[in-house]
């Protein structure tokens, strides 16, 4: 025992007036633990947490030198912090300080007094015992970089740099397309109010794109994240346009000029555009790009049209793709989602009928600046005579995704009342549950039902051109069964509009690794705590928002990406971060650098590195929790978690079976 | 006196199952003396050791509780000592303990009346399986 | 046992202090602060808290490729496993490898009410019997499987063991209660522990009335014929598994099928080194046809240790070790590795395990108890 230096410990045995002292007899709790190994003063006080218990521990530390302090009392998750304050008050390192439980889980659930005033002994003697063992700990803080990193400029991406940028601090803003906007910029006019989701979206994209405070990387991808909270260094490649994004005023006349023609992301193929283009009219940048891949300059060294005509000679096809690495304190992902392609549901036709469209396509059909000028046409340019809209196509399928995806009964019913609007089309509305759940949105559905649409609860089991009457020639049939009338319907129409799964980025994967992000079962983000940190993810400093988290609509978007924002807001103000002194530590001679440590811990704090000729684990403190799962699969006994040493675990494991 | 009192000691995580166990306390749910508890992060950070040496040193039980699979507050604790937990059992049944000596429970802050209940079924099995045979090996042997 | 004493019986009084120790050591290769010179001299200067408070003092492979070079024959093993004895009292172990699970374990067993389940693994197509004349000592087996997040096929080396007992009509006698042999604990110094597992195994043998015990393990081997004596009467002809199958080849009495494979072997220290059993092995092998035997650099007495001994200091030196050992194994060409001890094995399919992202060396090569290969070769005698 000695050889471990020479320890002087106190106890101090609470009354707590009668909840502890009712039951077990404290005196003589006071009285063995005196009796024990080094331990030079034990006492007990009616109220340990008040000032004057406080006082006694103080001024115990001062005249006997204590280098250990035992408190018998309440549960540790009450007073723990409070002692440990008062041991640091009177210099001792706070961590030199141990919490014996004898109410919460002795006086008050034990009614035997002899029994329960054993109990408390062996209790008093574990925590005597396990405080011998513990070692000072350096509580240390790290600054925190001001800047923030957001990834992903759709609406949540917007919204959380302008929230912080337009507290003064700095953004950068990552894109990965050549202009912000996101599907937000696709969408027509969006529920309930029915407002132009451009119109809307379009201040935010130019407040962004010229706010003082935030640096707007589009056409740019985040490759490499190292770091921590607090301090992350991120490379991002800066892809090349061949266009001099300086000099470029999107006058638009390259592209008149281009003259290859390609499918348009951004009208989800309904439309072309050209090699070089600006992906829409209210692109932020407003800056032409050259889609490398079908330029023919690029691929024969012919044309170089764009450049003949740019007055601004700002075409550059020297450009080449640029890295740069910037230095920011939190990362917000808002990266959006991707839409779930039907065509594997064979049975809806999708890519085999062509009146057969996605939502999305359907967006464009209806916006005025889309391919059809927002006149509701089917691909022969007829206007259709009747229109079903499927709900839940790929989501709430055990085949595909289990879960809803929020936003498609809501868009459903927009569909029907423009359809209605603007055609005199006969609209039916093929549903499962209709999931109108937010502000406005039940009283939607009230005024869309009484527009005249038909409602028929079934899900679809097929779209067809086998056509089995004369009235039906022409038509693609809708067979589904009527759920509340008990019988098959067969329902012609000219147009299907399939409400498709918002579904996770394809890239998703790579991307979780990158910022070293956990995904859920379904394939999203996986957020800290589903209710109660729903922004927050187990990578400290590293926030997600937005569809990226799980489908949803606009206002729960831009509610999380303004709690992002707050998240970061508020690392940012307090401008330090408090690192868990409690964190796993290496013994450099005993780690053999098997990797056991890092493959299993779900934060990346240890690493396996090649250090002065030989492979040992590093445990990176900043994210460290101290969870100890580490140091269980450690084979050479390296890995320890401080304060929670094999050694001391042991001493109380020993100290209570013993009799 | 005479009559066996099984010794037991539970590994409880700090922040579901000792939260529980406290919280048993603030509603003064009674339950048997028997069981000591030692308070972990998660129940990942249980070590084999830890319960061998339990019986090395006499106790008649031994439990692990923790969160479940959805609450671990750092995410997949559970997961990692259900790795642990299946060889801990292979050692623990190749020395001849009978099963009701090993005991794994995922008792979340709300159920408090869950982790007195467990305690009581626990003395109850041993009290009917009997004093641990290992009762007697660290009389002497001090390590 | 006082200093004095020890010195005196391992010769270490003769210490000439020419280093030849030292320079063979291949823990003193890798580790600065080890010097088996060093630990010498500080006994002759009695200066014994240095060495019972020193955590080198357990690190210490007791390979025993000192002694052999040491002009003055001194028994550094042996003074080893002595001074570790006082360090023991004073409560100090080492450091416990796997968090002392192994240890406590063989504490665990010593106890004398215990019913183990040691044999779930043996099937039907294994035939043991209660009334032969030859026991095959199992040894901890039953529990490494249970203890190592990685195969160690330590069962698979019993049930080849059984199988090749079997096929010369052999259906030995298994103790369900068996013990510990106690090599790990006399190694480290708990000679309490050691001496009752020595004798509840000595009652178990001597209850089950076998007149031959055979093993695979040589750590049980040597402690059983080297160290039980001292404690206990065990009055039975002891032999290793290669012994017993170098002496049945040597009768005609096996045959083998084509094995195409080319191996190297890797001389356990137990059974190298402490038992003088090279050759027995290298027989049983030879003897299989399609076998071809490449030796590796440093082999028989020259053999480099595996890297870690009694589960105890297992660090970054016993890992550099090890590497090196095994990447000795890879420079011979060979397919696979043989090994005739279940400790060895453990070690380097553990040097196998690299779960970091960055990778250390490769060292993955095949390993394989020399019965696995026999046992998979056995033809049917006609």
């Amino acid at each position: 025992m000695d050889r471990n230096g020479h320890r002087k410990i106190g106890v101090y045995v609470c009354h707590c007036g009668l909840n502890i002292a009712g039951t077990v007899d404290v005196e003589k709790v006071a009285e063995y633990a005196g009796t024990l190994d080094v331990v030079v003063v034990s006492r007990h006080y009616k109220y340990m947490c008040s000032e004057p218990g406080q006082a006694i521990i103080k001024d115990d530390i001062k005249q006997y030198e204590l280098n250990r302090v035992v408190v018998a009392s309440c549960s540790p998750r009450m007073h723990e912090l409070t002692f440990r304050a008062a041991c640091q008050d009177a210099g001792l390192n706070p961590y030199l300080y141990e919490h014996a439980n004898i109410r919460e889980q002795c006086s008050w659930v034990h009614k035997n007094r002899e029994l329960a005033t054993e109990k408390a002994k062996a209790l008093v003697r574990a925590a005597v015992r396990r405080v011998f063992y513990q070692e000072p700990l350096e509580v240390k803080e790290a600054p925190v970089n001001p800047n923030v990193l957001v990834v992903g400029g759709g609406i949540a991406g917007i919204q959380a740099a302008l929230d912080i940028a337009n507290g003064e601090h700095k953004v950068y803003l990552v894109e990965r397309e050549p202009s912000i906007g996101g599907h937000m910029a696709q969408l027509d006019r969006t529920f309930p109010t029915l407002d132009c989701s451009e119109c809307i979206l379009t201040p935010k994209m130019t407040e962004v794109g010229h706010h003082p405070f935030i640096e707007l990387l589009a056409y740019s991808e985040v490759e490499a994240v190292s770091g921590s909270i607090g301090n992350f260094k991120v490379k991002v490649r800066k892809k090349a346009r061949y266009v001099d994004e300086s000099k470029c005023i999107g006058c638009g006349v390259c592209e008149e000029k281009c003259p290859w023609k390609v499918d348009s992301e951004f009208e989800v193929g309904l439309a072309k555009r050209k090699a070089i283009y600006i992906p829409f009219a209210q692109a932020i940048p407003n800056v032409a790009t050259i889609d490398r891949e079908h330029c023919a300059y690029f691929k024969t060294g012919k044309c170089r049209a764009c450049e003949k005509f740019c007055e601004a000679k700002a075409i550059d096809f020297e450009q080449t793709d640029e890295s740069i690495e910037i230095e920011v304190g939190s990362i917000i992902i808002t990266t959006g989602y991707d839409i779930f392609d039907p065509s594997v549901i064979s049975q809806y036709g999708y890519g085999r009928y062509e009146n057969v469209i996605t939502s999305l396509e359907f967006e464009r059909i209806t916006c005025a600046g889309g391919p059809t000028g927002g006149r509701i046409l089917l691909k022969d340019g007829r206007e259709p005579e009747s229109v079903a809209i499927i709900h839940c196509v790929g989501s709430r399928d055990q085949r595909y995704h289990e879960y809803c995806s929020r936003v498609c009964c809501m868009y459903g019913l927009k569909y029907a009342h423009l359809i209605r609007e603007f055609t005199n089309a006969k609209v039916y509305e093929m549903y499962i549950d209709m999931r109108c759940f937010g502000e406005g949105y039940e009283e939607f559905y009230k005024r869309i039902s009484e527009e005249g649409v038909k409602f028929i609860r079934g899900k679809v089991a097929r779209v067809t051109d086998r056509t089995i009457s004369e009235e039906e020639k022409g038509k693609l049939i809708v067979l589904v069964e009527d759920t509340l009338l008990g019988k098959m319907i067969r329902a012609p129409v000219d147009m299907v509009i399939l409400c498709i799964a918002l579904e996770p980025r394809s890239d998703t994967e790579q991307v979780a690794k990158i910022f070293s992000l956990n995904q859920r079962a379904d394939g999203f983000f996986m957020e800290r705590h589903v209710k109660l940190d729903p922004v927050a993810t187990a990578s400290d400093g590293v926030f997600i928002a937005g569809c990226c988290e799980g489908p949803k609509d606009i206002p729960d978007t831009v509610a999380q990406a303004s709690a992002a924002a707050a998240k970061a807001l508020s690392l940012i103000s307090k401008g330090r971060i408090t690192l868990e002194a409690a964190t796993a530590h290496v013994d450099e001679i005993l780690c053999q650098g098997c990797g056991r440590c890092e493959e299993t811990c779900d934060f990346h704090a240890p690493k396996v590195i090649h250090k002065d000729g030989r492979w040992v684990s590093t445990v990176n403190e900043t994210v460290c929790k101290g969870c100890g799962a580490c140091a269980v699969v450690c084979p050479t006994g390296a890995m320890s978690i401080r304060n929670f040493t094999r050694k001391q675990i042991l001493s109380i494991v020993d100290a209570l079976v013993e009799v | 006196m005479n009559e066996f009192e099984p010794v037991i000691i539970a590994f409880c995580c700090n922040w579901c199952t000792y939260a529980a166990a406290d919280i048993a306390g603030t509603s003064r749910i009674q339950y048997p003396h028997n069981v000591n508890i030692v308070r972990v992060m998660c129940s990942g950070m249980v070590d084999p050791i830890y319960v061998l040496r339990a019986f090395e040193g006499g106790a008649d039980g031994v439990i692990i509780a923790g969160c479940s699979y959805v609450d671990c507050h750092y995410i997949n604790g559970p997961v990692k000592c259900d790795a642990m937990f299946e060889r801990l059992k292979g050692i623990v049944h190749t020395l001849g303990l009978e099963d009701e000596r090993l005991r794994r429970e995922m008792i979340s802050t709300s159920e408090s009346i869950v982790f007195a209940h467990v305690v009581e079924e626990m003395v109850g099995q041993l009290k009917k399986v009997g004093p641990s045979p290992f009762r007697k090996v660290r009389e002497d042997i001090t390590v | 046992m006082t200093l004095d004493d020890i010195i005196k019986e391992t010769n270490t009084f003769y210490c000439l202090e020419c280093g030849k120790c030292s320079s063979i050591c291949p823990i003193s290769r890798y580790n600065p602060a080890y010097s088996p010179r060093v630990m010498v001299e500080h006994a002759l200067l009695g200066l014994e808290d240095d060495l019972v408070y020193n955590r080198e003092l357990f690190s210490c492979l007791t390979c025993d490729a000192c002694q052999p070079k040491c002009p003055s024959d001194v028994n550094y093993p042996l003074f080893i496993q002595k001074m570790r004895a006082i360090a023991s009292n004073n409560g100090e172990h080492g450091e416990c490898a796997h968090s002392g699970t192994l240890q406590s374990l063989t504490r665990l067993v010593t106890n004398p009410a215990i019913k183990q389940r040691r044999l779930e693994w043996l099937s039907d197509e294994f035939h043991t019997s209660d009334r032969s004349d030859v026991l095959f000592f199992v040894g901890c087996a039953p529990y490494f499987e249970h203890i190592f997040d990685f195969e160690t096929k330590s069962i698979d080396i019993i049930k080849a063991s059984l199988k090749i007992l079997n096929y010369f009509g052999i259906e030995p006698v298994l103790l369900p209660n068996e013990r510990c042999c106690g090599h790990d604990m006399l190694w480290t110094g708990d000679v309490e522990t050691f001496k009752r597992l020595a004798e509840h195994n000595a009652a178990l043998i001597s209850e089950s009335g076998v007149k031959k015990i055979i093993f695979s393990c040589p750590e049980c081997y040597q402690t059983f014929k080297e160290n039980y004596p001292n404690y206990v009467k065990i009055d039975c002809e002891l032999q290793h598994i290669s012994e017993f199958l170098s002496e049945a080849i040597e009768k005609n009495e096996v045959s083998f099928k084509e094995t195409k494979r080319t191996v190297t072997y890797h001389d356990p220290c137990r059974l190298g080194r402490h038992m003088g059993i090279y050759e027995p092995p290298r027989k049983v092998l030879e003897a299989v046809p399609g076998i071809e035997l490449v030796e590796m650099k440093h082999s028989k007495e020259e053999s480099l240790c595996c890297g870690t001994s009694a589960f105890t200091n297992c660090d970054l030196y016993s890992k550099q070790i090890r590497v090196e050992r095994l990447l000795e194994a890879k420079d011979t060409g060979a397919e696979t590795l043989i090994t005739s001890c279940p400790k060895c094995q453990i070690h380097f399919r553990c040097a196998m395990v690299n779960k970091g992202e960055e990778k250390g060396p490769d060292v993955e090569i095949e390993v394989m108890d020399m019965v696995n290969l026999v046992a998979n070769a056995l033809e049917e005698k006609n």
